[in-house]
């Protein structure tokens, strides 16, 4: 019916005649991932297990495929967005991408992804396992742009002997999480607790709260613990209190000392050094950490040294946490014969077992429900205890274009605010003055 | 050959009869002006290839919204949710958007005549007619699902080939150009309006528009100020400090010790600017991180460890500044050196013996003759710190809190830099368009202060 769709079929129709034909066909389909570090390897290495399913299956229906499987992977988000859009500009996008959800959104409209949905049944395994909550966050518009390729949620930690130095016992330490999800345990708390270890000497000054040191989706969490909303009803929403209440509380961590006025842009590796080796009281972490702590950092009791809960809330809101899945999308190609063979790619690396190996590994949550199923997933006491504990409560961010604008003036009012450049009311003003300015009727601000 | 052949053939004629038009032809390349335009070609096509078009896309950059979203090439016309609610809520056209945009699927005649048209098997074709002709779905998954009840089972691709041609509504589509959308929505509703016709143009359009916007919010903006003020400090201060004061002295200290451990002296400050920009950086941040060695060396004095560069606000101008200026002096301190030994030792020897102190000579010798280099190294390197952007970026990425954003750095940070994958192309290029504009009256403002006329020596051979 429409452009968009002939084309996909026409090439559909050309790639049933062709697989007809029992041709030998030779393709590289090339991978990138972002922001994956040593222990992510999966989010590629699954396409290339795929890859060679798929040319099995080839070869029993007597056909000959031959697949290459081009990987990259890229330490950081910033780089890895300039290059994918760059090359996208440039006409040489890889086929596969592995990225955050919140990508969908404008490479939708600019047309540099195209959706799954034009290729794959979504109601054939393994696609009809994945958590439906998790299918919604890959589409955009109704349309279901991706596959989920991880799950996380981000959990705030508790160093057990720091807070057993302050006074509390195993008992109570125990029963921090549900006091946390409860509202017993509020951020206010965090703040008084940071304070007496540093006074008590267990912490050195400013290493009492030491949340993650650059920008990234958690700080999200906070704003949503003072009351903020990120999104509503398809618009954006900025919550000035909220907002305010949430910088105020890293303004009030700094003036009390536990916390570095410095902090931010602390080097990666020395933070997990840092917070593995129990030189920090509390912070604010993700699931994938449990991997970087146990496997790099050489923390040898993980259960036996560090407590954990959903971040706490704040005045006016509740006790939450983010989930931030990537996604596998496919990007729009010249050869649409390759676009179909990328989807049937990421979709067979979506079997459950094929997925639980990376979320074991870099100890993300699974994506579907059979993966509970699998004794690598399901004896993982990690995985479990997260899944339970954090998921039922994770919220996600919008799946909406202007959403980077807003990120960004969202944290360069909290850095202005956090490193005393301004006060909390003047980077809630000029935040505000920033967005109207930008984005318009675009956003609701209250 | 044929050159040859024509004097050859040329030799009878009288020498002034051949000379004249070879003079006439060639003439204009004994003046220096129509030989300088031909010397100069390449470096012309350089400029205008490197310089003059980055700054003429620039601008036409700036007056677009250009964003990763928009992309550059131009857009598409799409039809999302998105889309709809602004066809409702700007152009309050609720009622043509639920028409147009509610996703239905209708089998009738016409599909299933496309279907056959397009070589589908008439079994499911059939089966198509018998079982579902008539009905209406609302969602594509669940129109999907019944063709693939079919007693005849279609492959995937098949069922999505077959959805596709009974798509009787716009919802979630794409489209190439403003004709086939046209074309597609008259097929809905063929009473359509022009009025109606321009709102869902306007509003399902997904590339960029010309706009004037970047400006007004660069204007409103209250980071525009700030990040002024910070590139006017970060400038003036390098260049005053470094650039041509911390030169001046090195070429001025050198030119007054022996040849040899000048030169020396000289490579060891070029060093920062030979080495690569990454290692260099890496360099000082060694120096100044938690644990490098400043943090290490006080320790000893009972000093706390800390991040000396990205401390405070003062601590990260110091650290900005002096890496940049050390890389800037040098290139101050090569020009000013040769510039200095350019002046007839004469002139030395005659201050001394008239008595002259050191100080006596740099003041009334050496600088009224380094007027000219002072000059050039002042405008050049006003100029290159405006866009110095690699070393910042490297050390402290503006920060902390925005303070040592510099306008280059934010043109990168707002072109190139967005953690939701959203680059603002056209808002970046508006800030670099200043950025352009203030150089370029900079350099005049420049050459009217040093009055640049009375610099320049007119040949004195010409035509």
């Amino acid at each position: 019916m429409t452009k968009h769709l002939l084309r996909t079929t026409a090439a559909a129709v050309v790639l049933a005649a062709s697989a007809g034909a029992a041709s030998a066909e030779s393709v590289t389909i090339s991978v990138w991932a972002g922001g994956s570090g040593p222990n992510d390897n999966y989010r590629v290495d699954a396409i290339e297990m795929a890859a060679d399913i798929l040319e099995r299956e080839a070869a029993i229906r007597g056909e000959e495929l031959d697949i290459t499987v081009e990987k990259k992977t890229d330490n950081t988000w910033d780089d890895f967005k300039q290059a994918v859009t760059l090359a996208a500009e440039a006409g040489n996008a890889p086929h596969i991408l592995v990225t955050g959800h919140e990508d969908i959104a404008p490479w939708a409209q600019s047309g540099l992804i195209v959706p799954v949905e034009d290729y794959l049944n979504l109601d054939a395994w393994p696609i009809n396992d994945i958590y439906e909550n998790l299918m919604e966050i890959s589409s955009y518009g109704g349309i279901v742009y991706g596959l989920p390729q991880d799950a996380e949620s981000r959990p705030f930690f508790f160093w057990k002997e720091h807070m057993k130095a302050i006074g509390y016992s195993d008992a109570d330490l125990d029963a921090l999480a549900d006091k946390v999800e409860a509202g017993e345990y509020t951020l206010a708390n965090v703040l008084e607790d940071a304070k007496k270890m540093t006074e008590a000497g267990v912490v050195e000054s400013g290493y009492a709260f030491y949340p993650r040191p650059s920008n990234g989706p958690d700080y999200w969490q906070f704003y949503t613990s003072f009351g903020g909303v990120m999104e509503e009803d398809g618009k954006l929403v900025f919550d000035k209190d909220a907002m305010q209440r949430f910088y105020q509380f890293f303004v009030d961590a700094v003036e009390a000392g536990v916390t570095r006025k410095n902090h931010i842009g602390t080097p990666w590796d020395q933070w997990y050094a840092e917070v593995a080796s129990g030189k920090a009281g509390l912070w604010s972490g993700g699931t994938w950490h449990y991997a970087r702590y146990v496997n790099q950092e050489g923390l040898e009791d993980f259960f036996g040294s560090l407590a954990f809960s959903l971040i706490p809330a704040g005045e006016g809101g509740t006790a939450n946490t983010l989930t931030h899945p990537l996604v596998y999308v496919l990007t729009a190609q010249d050869n649409e014969d390759e676009v179909a063979i990328a989807a049937e790619l990421v979709k067979i690396a979506s079997e459950p077992r094929i997925n639980t190996l990376h979320a074991i590994k870099s100890a993300h949550l699974g994506i579907a429900k059979q993966q509970s199923n699998i004794d690598l997933y399901a004896s993982d006491r990690w995985a479990r205890e997260a899944t339970e504990r954090l998921l039922p409560h994770a919220n996600a961010m919008p799946n909406n274009t202007d959403f980077g604008t807003y990120w960004n003036a969202m944290w360069s009012g909290l850095e202005a605010a956090w490193t005393g450049q301004k006060t909390p009311e003047q980077a809630v003003a000029d935040v505000e003055a920033e967005l109207k300015n930008s984005l318009g009727e675009a956003i609701v601000i209250r | 050959m044929n050159a040859s052949r024509d004097i050859a053939q040329d030799g009878s004629a009288p020498f002034k009869a051949r000379a004249v038009p070879a003079r006439r032809s060639l003439g204009w390349l004994n003046s220096s002006k129509g030989l300088g335009i031909v010397l100069l070609m390449p470096a012309l096509m350089l400029v205008v290839l490197f310089f003059l078009a980055p700054v003429v896309l620039t601008a036409v950059f700036a007056f677009t919204n250009m964003s990763t979203a928009t992309g550059i090439t131009g857009g598409a016309y799409q039809v999302s949710p998105g889309t709809l609610r602004v066809l409702s809520d700007r152009y309050g056209m609720g009622e043509l958007a639920e028409r147009l945009g509610q996703p239905t699927y209708i089998v009738d005649e016409e599909g299933l005549a496309a279907l056959e048209e397009m070589g589908i098997e008439p079994g499911i074709i059939a089966g198509l007619r018998d079982d579902h002709l008539g009905e209406t779905y609302s969602s594509r998954r669940e129109f999907e699902r019944e063709i693939r009840d079919l007693p005849d089972r279609p492959s995937t691709r098949t069922v999505k080939q077959i959805s596709a041609e009974f798509s009787r509504s716009l919802a979630n589509a794409r489209f190439r150009n403003a004709g086939a959308l046209v074309a597609a929505a008259e097929a809905i509703d063929p009473d359509l309006g022009d009025a109606e016709k321009d709102a869902l143009l306007d509003a399902t359009y997904t590339g960029w528009t010309w706009t004037t916007d970047n400006f007004r919010r660069l204007a409103s903006s209250p980071q525009t100020t700030r990040v002024l003020l910070n590139t006017v400090f970060f400038v003036a201060l390098t260049l005053t400090l470094f650039n041509t004061g911390f030169a001046m002295l090195l070429a001025i200290t050198t030119h007054y010790i022996p040849e040899r451990p000048a030169g020396i002296f000289r490579i060891i400050w070029f060093l920062p600017r030979i080495s690569p920009a990454v290692i260099y950086v890496l360099l000082w941040k060694w120096l100044a991180w938690d644990t490098g060695f400043i943090s290490a060396f006080l320790d000893n004095f009972g000093v706390r460890p800390r991040n000396w560069m990205l401390g405070s606000a003062t601590n990260a101008w110091v650290f900005v500044i002096l890496i940049n200026g050390f890389v800037g002096a040098s290139m101050g301190m090569v020009i000013f050196a040769s510039a200095i030994k350019a002046i007839p030792q004469s002139l030395f020897h005659a201050a001394s013996v008239d008595g002259a102190y050191r100080w006596q000579q740099v003041r009334h010798i050496i600088l009224p003759h380094l007027k000219w280099p002072i000059l050039f190294v002042t405008c050049y390197q006003t100029l290159s710190l405006l866009t110095a952007i690699d070393h910042i970026l490297l050390s402290t990425d503006g920060g902390p809190g925005g303070a040592t954003e510099v306008w280059s750095l934010w043109v990168y940070h707002t072109a190139l830099n967005n953690y939701a994958g959203n680059l603002q192309y056209g808002y970046g290029a508006a800030m670099a368009l200043v950025l352009v504009i203030i150089g370029v009256v900079l350099s005049l403002i420049y050459l009217r202060l040093f009055n640049y006329n009375a610099l320049i020596i007119k040949p004195r051979i010409e035509h």
